[in-house]
């Protein structure tokens, strides 16, 4: 007779065991809950989050310590003093406050100069080009799809979740049964017509049976409570959100009053908020897709730019301050955009399509720090910065050695790797801990209100 | 003198006798095991067709399923024809869908679905749906024949040069990416060959194109590389169809092949050493003969026995078409089938990569498994045609996450879905007198066998129990899962660290009780209608999932 954590392990299974919660008496569950924590380690997360129309990197990763810069942009140049300074060349935009602590608590990689050969500079193409991993658009599947095949997956969770409410973007599309969409409710969700609580409680009560047996048979059983379980993790992970306490601000948008509420799943920081509570959760899933959209500043850039970055860095700042110790080490966060802005801002105040732009990788187990050189100020093409390193070497570093899948396999091709990732990094003391309590800094979390963007 | 059963270590099963044909004991051939053969030879069975299988015995059923009806050709013809003007992904499938259900064929279908699989090209790579549809009807042509022609023409096939960048492989600058999968995946497994012998061989196709209108085989003699090549040890001026004469003649190729039929036909467990030894010789003496290698597994011993039964995940199609077929009385619209399939993971056309889906346990994970159920609940409760809005699944928007919870507004029993597709319809085709009597047919169409007794208990409580009144508040789920309240903003949220939460205590309502079977009246719309919800819990087990 083997002991009981071996029988909660084994046979039933600690999480399928939790999906029947209600009928499970609570010694047992806890029992359950408690052979779920002495699992294995857990499987690392990839969070990507997309911005839309264009980033202009000049005036994120700024390169305040270069006269060119001042010169190209007479009206949006950010002066010395008001970068967050990373050196005396670097300095992050001013808004950036949480990004810049990520920083200076090295768990920030700033990845510079990243592009491909040709860039092109339409929005479409240069995001599929992103998406597809590869510059000549061949093919239909994105590259996060691609890594789905390959991927190992703890807990039957559900490989890939793209929360927004837009159609799937390219670059999640073609892992046929491995990508849900968060916004399309009905697509993850039970459907039970008519009588709808007595007939789960059936197909619950039937799904019982001798799991004794390490049979096909138990195995399906299992899935299928796994199933409800992860279904009842996103539910209660959503309502967690809708409890949150309302600030009670707003503010008029269009005409319309709109309530400020830092968990409105419209918002990035809401998004991410949900992201966290569904990692805490132990979903299984490994890669989250979000977008933060707006960034096509063709003019008036200054004040739309600040709020979008502001927005930013403050969402996954308070990401991570939210995310408790052994889940933190889990989690790395990808920033991306089609493509950079000109060198030169243009007539209104903005800056057009230009190429080569900075991504970020955040987490406990990220490199921190400035990773390549600045691109040159003066070494331009078109009036565009040169790239020097393919993005796909980002893309390769992250799946060989952060989702342990073959990136050979995913881009078609072998990248030499950045050093971004260490797994066996500690974190750094005085940075927050296993509870959280600390924020950024040693500080109090930084509350900064999202505004929302449209109801 | 019939068949002892064999032995449950398949070990110990001396292989000759696991793949002599099956002669059943006085009554052995049941509906169980005819059930078994068209799940595996088809995609499942009419009542009707388990009731002729039953009366012509076995011999007899797998020679109509290796020919075909009788006017299989003419519909072949037919449907080849009519393929031609589907021009999306989403017609075509619906096409093929429709093929499977209705060439007259079943079994040419299903193994046209293997070498689909096998054969794995994407039309997310081809990005022409013609090409997607020639390929299909030359898997088609070939499907029960013999394999080294199959291959011949594969190689040649317009979406496979496609699909493996054979215009690429020039002389002097080889690309092996088809020499590699030809070897590794089409007909030799991983391991049964060099880098050298890939190296090689990719010099041997080279020129083996297309022509430059993506119509056609070309062969590039221009670029074509004419010099000696060795492979396998054998040295000469090789070309593409040495190539895959050479494959054939390893004694890797009649194995991997066989292995691969086996775990499509028979069973997803490996086999043991020495267990296909008898039919991959069998294969080779043939000629490479699949139609009379796949005639031999259906026959067997082994194939009738527990050492097959159930011992596959079914394949989404396979689910899909599985139920619809058993139960559901009439033609349904296939175009409602296509978007769940991709749900479930087998998008048709789009495998994920050449090595094909990843089968067996593999294809469940919680949104695949959600996608089943949800599927079920579609042939369960009738709602065909992708027109049908579902009353209580008004839009949601993103930022109102917390609708489901809402009350919902109608949770009295659905209005009948129309009679020909209600699965009552071929529940009640029988007659049953009694809520036993519905529950054994319940078993009998959606697992093709008998309930667990267990089970059929539970299922005849759940037909006994009255549903809530319609307008009713709707009852806390017996079996409720932990965290769920109807009233969301009443909810206490707690602290991320203490865990995942415990239900709340649930509302006092006096539970419904089952009600004496003698008050129930089984043509009622209300108890017809739990029996349709107690056909979709069915179809949420194991007994289902599995093949």
């Amino acid at each position: 007779m083997s002991n009981r954590r071996d029988f909660l392990k084994g046979t039933l299974g600690a999480s399928s065991l939790l999906a029947v919660g209600g009928v499970v008496p609570e010694f047992l569950a806890s029992a359950a809950r408690a052979a779920e924590q002495g699992e294995a380690k857990k499987d690392t997360v990839l969070v990507v989050i997309e911005l839309t129309g264009g980033n202009d990197g000049l005036n994120t990763v700024v390169p305040y310590g270069d006269d060119e810069y001042a010169k190209a942009r007479p009206t949006l140049a950010f002066a010395k003093k008001e970068v967050l300074k990373l050196d005396d060349y670097h300095g992050l935009h001013p808004r950036m406050q949480q990004m810049k602590q990520l920083y200076d608590q090295k768990k920030l990689a700033v990845i510079q100069g990243v592009g491909y050969p040709n860039p092109d500079r339409s929005h479409f193409e240069s995001m599929d080009i992103w998406q597809l991993a590869d510059p000549k658009r061949a093919g239909a599947s994105g590259w996060l799809a691609r890594s789905i095949p390959g991927m190992t997956i703890k807990d039957a969770g559900v490989p890939g979740m793209y929360l927004g409410d837009d159609r799937l973007p390219v670059a999640m599309q073609g892992a046929d049964g491995g990508v849900i969409s968060l916004a399309d409710r009905a697509s993850f969700r039970l459907q039970l017509t008519g009588n709808a609580g007595p007939r789960k409680a059936l197909i619950q009560d039937l799904n019982t049976g001798d799991d004794a047996k390490a049979d096909l048979a138990a195995f399906v059983r299992k899935r299928q409570l796994q199933t409800y379980t992860s279904l009842q993790k996103i539910e209660d992970a959503l309502r967690e959100a809708g409890s949150a306490p309302d600030n009670g601000g707003g503010e008029f948008i269009n005409g319309r009053f709109v309530r400020n509420n830092p968990n409105d799943l419209t918002t990035l920081s809401g998004k991410l908020g949900l992201i966290g509570r569904m990692i805490q959760k132990n979903l299984g899933t490994r890669i989250y897709y979000v977008q933060l959209g707006g960034f096509d500043t063709h003019s008036g850039q200054s004040a739309d730019h600040a709020k979008l970055l502001g927005d930013l860095s403050s969402a996954v700042g308070n990401f991570f301050t939210a995310l408790h110790g052994e889940h933190a080490e889990r989690v790395a966060l990808m920033t991306y955009s089609e493509f950079g802005r000109r060198v030169k801002e243009n007539g209104s105040r903005g800056t057009d399509h230009g190429s080569g732009s900075c991504m970020f990788l955040a987490g406990t187990q990220v490199v921190g720090g400035l990773v390549g050189k600045h691109p040159s100020m003066t070494d331009l093409t078109d009036g565009d910065i040169k790239y020097h390193t393919d993005f796909r070497r980002v893309y390769a570093t992250i799946l060989d050695n952060w989702l342990g899948v073959d990136s050979k396999g995913v881009l078609g091709d072998t990248f030499e790797k950045l050093p971004l990732i260490d797994r066996k990094k500690k974190a750094p003391a005085g940075g927050p801990g296993p509870g959280g309590g600390a924020g950024p800094g040693g500080g109090p979390p930084v509350f900064v209100p999202m505004p929302v963007e449209k109801p | 003198m019939p068949d002892a059963i064999l032995p449950s270590d398949l070990g110990t099963v001396d292989p000759a006798d696991a793949w002599k044909p099956w002669q059943p004991a006085l009554g052995a051939w049941n509906r169980k095991w005819a059930a078994h053969l068209y799940r595996r030879a088809a995609f499942g069975a009419t009542p009707a067709e388990i009731d002729a299988a039953l009366s012509v015995g076995i011999p007899k059923t797998i020679d109509k399923l290796l020919a075909g009806e009788l006017d299989a050709g003419d519909r072949l013809d037919l449907l080849t024809e009519a393929g031609k003007f589907y021009t999306d992904p989403a017609s075509l499938r619906t096409w093929w869908l429709y093929a499977m259900l209705e060439s007259g064929h079943p079994l040419r279908e299903k193994i046209t679905l293997f070498w689909h699989n096998h054969f794995a090209t994407s039309y997310a790579k081809v990005r022409s749906t013609k090409l997607m549809y020639e390929q299909n009807v030359l898997i088609r042509t070939h499907a029960l024949s013999l394999f080294p022609k199959f291959l011949l023409d594969m190689s040649k096939d317009t979406a496979m040069l496609v699909w493996l960048d054979s215009n690429r492989n020039v002389k002097g600058a080889p690309n092996e990416n088809f020499a590699r999968e030809v070897m590794e995946l089409f007909s030799l497994g991983v391991g049964k060959y060099t880098e050298k012998d890939i190296q090689e061989a990719a010099r041997a196709l080279t020129g083996w194109h297309h022509d430059t209108e993506v119509t056609k085989f070309e062969f590039n003699r221009d670029l074509h590389d004419t010099g000696e090549k060795t492979i396998f040890g054998k040295t000469g001026k090789f070309g593409g169809p040495d190539v895959i004469n050479l494959c054939c003649q390893q004694e890797a190729c009649p194995k991997f092949i066989v292995g691969k039929l086996y775990s499509f036909f028979v069973s997803e467990t490996a086999p043991p050493k020495g267990l296909l030894d008898p039919l991959a010789a069998q294969f080779r003496k043939s000629s490479y003969n699949i139609a009379s290698i796949v005639k031999t597994m259906l026959s067997s011993r082994l194939f009738f026995s527990e050492h097959a039964y159930r011992k596959r995940v079914k394949w989404p199609v396979e689910c899909a078409l599985g139920a619809v077929r058993a139960a559901v009385p009439d033609r349904v619209p296939l175009s409602d089938v296509v978007e769940p399939l991709a749900k479930m993971g087998q998008a048709l056309f789009a495998p994920p990569n050449v090595k094909g889906w990843r089968t067996g346990t593999d294809w469940l994970n919680s949104a695949t498994l959600l996608a089943r159920n949800n599927f079920a609940e579609k042939v369960a409760l009738g709602e065909w045609n992708a027109n049908i809005v579902r009353r209580n699944d008004s839009f949601r928007t993103f930022a109102r996450p917390i609708a489901s919870d809402e009350p919902r507004v109608e949770v009295g029993a659905p209005a009948p879905p129309d009679a020909k597709h209600d699965i009552c319809t071929t529940i009640y085709a029988t007659k049953p007198k009694s809520v036993g009597d519905v529950v054994k047919r319940l078993g009998e169409l959606l697992y093709g066998d008998a309930i667990a007794p267990a089970q059929a208990k539970k299922l005849e409580t759940y037909l006994l129990t009255p549903g809530p009144a319609p307008g009713a508040t709707p009852a806390q789920p017996k079996g409720g899962l932990p965290g769920f309240h109807p009233k969301f903003d009443k909810f206490d949220p707690q602290p991320l660290e203490k865990g995942p939460k415990q239900p709340p205590p649930p509302k006092k309502e006096p539970p419904a009780k089952p009600l004496d079977p003698k008050d129930v009246k089984l043509d009622s719309n209300e108890f017809k209608a739990r029996v349709r919800e107690a056909a979709h819990a069915m179809m949420c087990l194991p007994e289902y999932q599995l093949n």
